[in-house]
């Protein structure tokens, strides 16, 4: 899925991750996160990726890559193995997002997540107003091909956390740039952020 | 193109074998491709695969076709030959000139046959790493190779891991399934059902145990094809005919292409030598010297690394395949992988397969030009 701006949306992940973190980025496309990841903060970097021709560009670009499906490749990775795991706009489109959830900040101390924010103002007026399922830059596929099997606003995805046993460290504001501590539900973040970025990790018990 | 060499190493101190015996003298025939750098580091060690031999890019001599990996070996190709020095040496217990049990015991002056010490994958990559080191090469750019071929790539990550800078092992195992070593069984005793094998002392007689040979590369034929594959490719056609004979000769257009396998196998390959090597192959298990552990058997492996599986190959299946890399993950081996979707069955390696050109032509320059 294409992101509206790649260039910032990368900016804001690689200040969440410190220099020489080990790192992977599930649903790594074709690699350049990864890439702009290693530049900017000489990560030790790990690809999956269930396209084909996106695992042949990253090979091609000399990135480790697994084929693999972020529902069902997880659980061949021990406990702990990567600093941080990435899943940027693939949470969506996963069978089970509880599942895959806990198994990123299973496998790495943080995980960062993003995903299309299904309550912006934009999409919960083009319901409301249109009654038509909303597409946009974000969302850009017609309700009957769309790759998306489990759409979220921020707010279900807050929910979802908590059901989880999963701390909810820090929330990108897209809008403005900036990187918050998580400070709880916020109405204006829902309606106003298209996408969900997310700083998160396992509550230990 | 490249000329046949032999080379005899272990001349001093004898090679011990798992068996506990131990090889003298042992020669090893091979081929090269492209030149060595000053640097040495652009050597690509080639392991071929259970029928295999030295022959991977250049004309056979006996079969006088193309080298069975020409489609990935040669200039411009992902292991260009312009680029790096190639070495494929024909493993210990094969039959095209490197020690085995057609050759001449120098001992005994007689051919050694079923007197060959059984031989192992792990024997066999100590005889290459003896070329290896004759050939000046310290670190190995890349070892790969399928099926036995992927076994002793496994085997170099093992047991000589600073030696490998990179390592592509394709449609293979860490260990032998007992529908591997039943399929196996099944060739060596249709070899020794034969009355020409005659225990194997068969070199100075007429009759050679070609027949049970033939029958063996048939049955282990119909393992390298998918159902699939064999389906479109032959059906239910009969063969340069319309109607059924009613006989036992071969109606049906696939037992005439096995038949045609079988018979043409014979020329180029050694029974005793099929004996052998499939027991190296059944006797294989990278994880053996280590009790069994995986982890503990490539926890010293730095090698980056790229698995490559096919759907439609159920004799080294995906499943095999991954847990290559399972273990190599949870060890944070920089590994790759990636399943190749394609009906052509195990021999898929083998076939002009765009997306294998594509993954390890990407794989061999990325990782070379981050050398």
């Amino acid at each position: 899925m294409s992101l509206i701006n790649e260039k910032k949306d990368f900016k804001i992940i690689a200040d969440l991750i410190p220099a020489k973190s080990s790192v992977i980025d599930v649903g790594c496309n074709d690699g350049s996160l990864l890439e702009f990841l290693k530049e900017e903060k000489n990560i030790d970097g790990r690809g999956m990726e269930i396209d084909q021709q996106k695992v042949q560009l990253c090979l091609s670009k000399g990135i480790s890559v697994i084929e693999g499906d972020a529902d069902l490749d997880l659980y061949d990775y021990p406990d702990n193995l990567f600093d941080y795991s990435i899943l940027t706009y693939t949470l969506q489109a996963t069978k089970s997002p509880k599942n895959v959830l806990s198994e990123l900040v299973r496998i790495s101390g943080k995980a960062i997540i993003s995903f299309p924010n299904f309550g912006h103002w934009k999409i919960a007026s083009s319901l409301l107003l249109k009654r038509k399922m909303p597409i946009s830059e974000k969302l850009s596929y017609s309700w009957h091909e769309t790759p998306n099997l489990h759409f979220c606003t921020i707010n279900d995805f807050i929910d979802l956390c908590d059901e989880a046993g999963i701390r909810i460290e820090k929330q990108a504001n897209l809008k403005t740039n900036k990187l918050n501590k998580f400070n709880g539900k916020n109405l204006l973040n829902s309606y106003f952020n298209e996408v969900g970025l997310f700083l998160v990790s396992k509550i230990k018990n | 193109m490249s000329e046949n060499k032999i080379v005899e190493l272990a001349k001093e101190k004898a090679l011990v074998l798992d068996c506990g015996k131990s090889l003298k003298s042992i020669k090893t025939a091979y081929t090269t491709y492209g030149k060595l750098n000053a640097a040495k580091d652009n050597a690509i060690l080639i392991c071929h695969a259970l029928t295999g031999d030295q022959y991977v890019a250049s004309n056979h001599p006996i079969t006088k076709k193309e080298g069975w990996w020409s489609y990935i070996v040669g200039p411009e190709k992902p292991i260009d030959t312009n680029k790096f020095f190639v070495v494929c040496p024909n493993v210990i217990g094969g039959c095209m000139g490197s020690t085995g049990p057609k050759e001449v015991n120098s001992e005994t002056g007689k051919e050694y046959g079923t007197d060959f010490p059984v031989i192992t994958i792990a024997d066999m990559v100590r005889a290459q790493k003896l070329l290896i080191d004759y050939l000046g090469i310290e670190k190995i750019f890349c070892v790969t190779g399928g099926s036995m071929g992927g076994m002793l790539v496994l085997e170099w990550l093992s047991k000589f891991p600073d030696m490998v800078h990179s390592a592509i092992p394709i449609a293979t195992a860490t260990n032998h399934s007992a529908q591997n070593i039943a399929l196996n069984e099944l060739a060596r005793q249709s070899i020794m059902a034969d009355p020409n094998w005659n225990s194997g002392k068969y070199y100075n007689s007429d009759n050679k145990p070609l027949k049970g040979l033939s029958v063996a590369r048939m049955a282990a034929h119909i393992s390298y094809l998918s159902k699939d594959a064999l389906h479109s490719k032959f059906g239910r056609n009969l063969q340069d005919k319309n109607s059924l004979d009613y006989s036992f000769d071969a109606d049906f257009q696939i037992e005439s292409y096995l038949r045609h396998q079988g018979f043409t196998f014979v020329d180029r390959f050694d029974a005793n030598s099929y004996l052998y090597i499939t027991r190296a192959m059944d006797y294989f298990d990278v994880s053996s010297s280590n009790n069994g552990s995986l982890i503990e058997s490539f926890k010293n492996t730095s090698s980056k690394v790229l698995c490559i599986s096919f759907t439609s190959d159920w004799l080294y299946p995906t499943s095999e395949n991954k847990k290559i890399v399972k273990v190599f993950n949870t060890l944070g081996i920089n590994v790759s992988f990636i399943e190749i979707e394609t009906d052509g069955g195990h021999d898929s390696f083998l076939l002009e397969e765009p997306k294998l050109f594509e993954a390890m032509q990407g794989f061999i320059k990325s990782t070379y030009e981050n050398l």
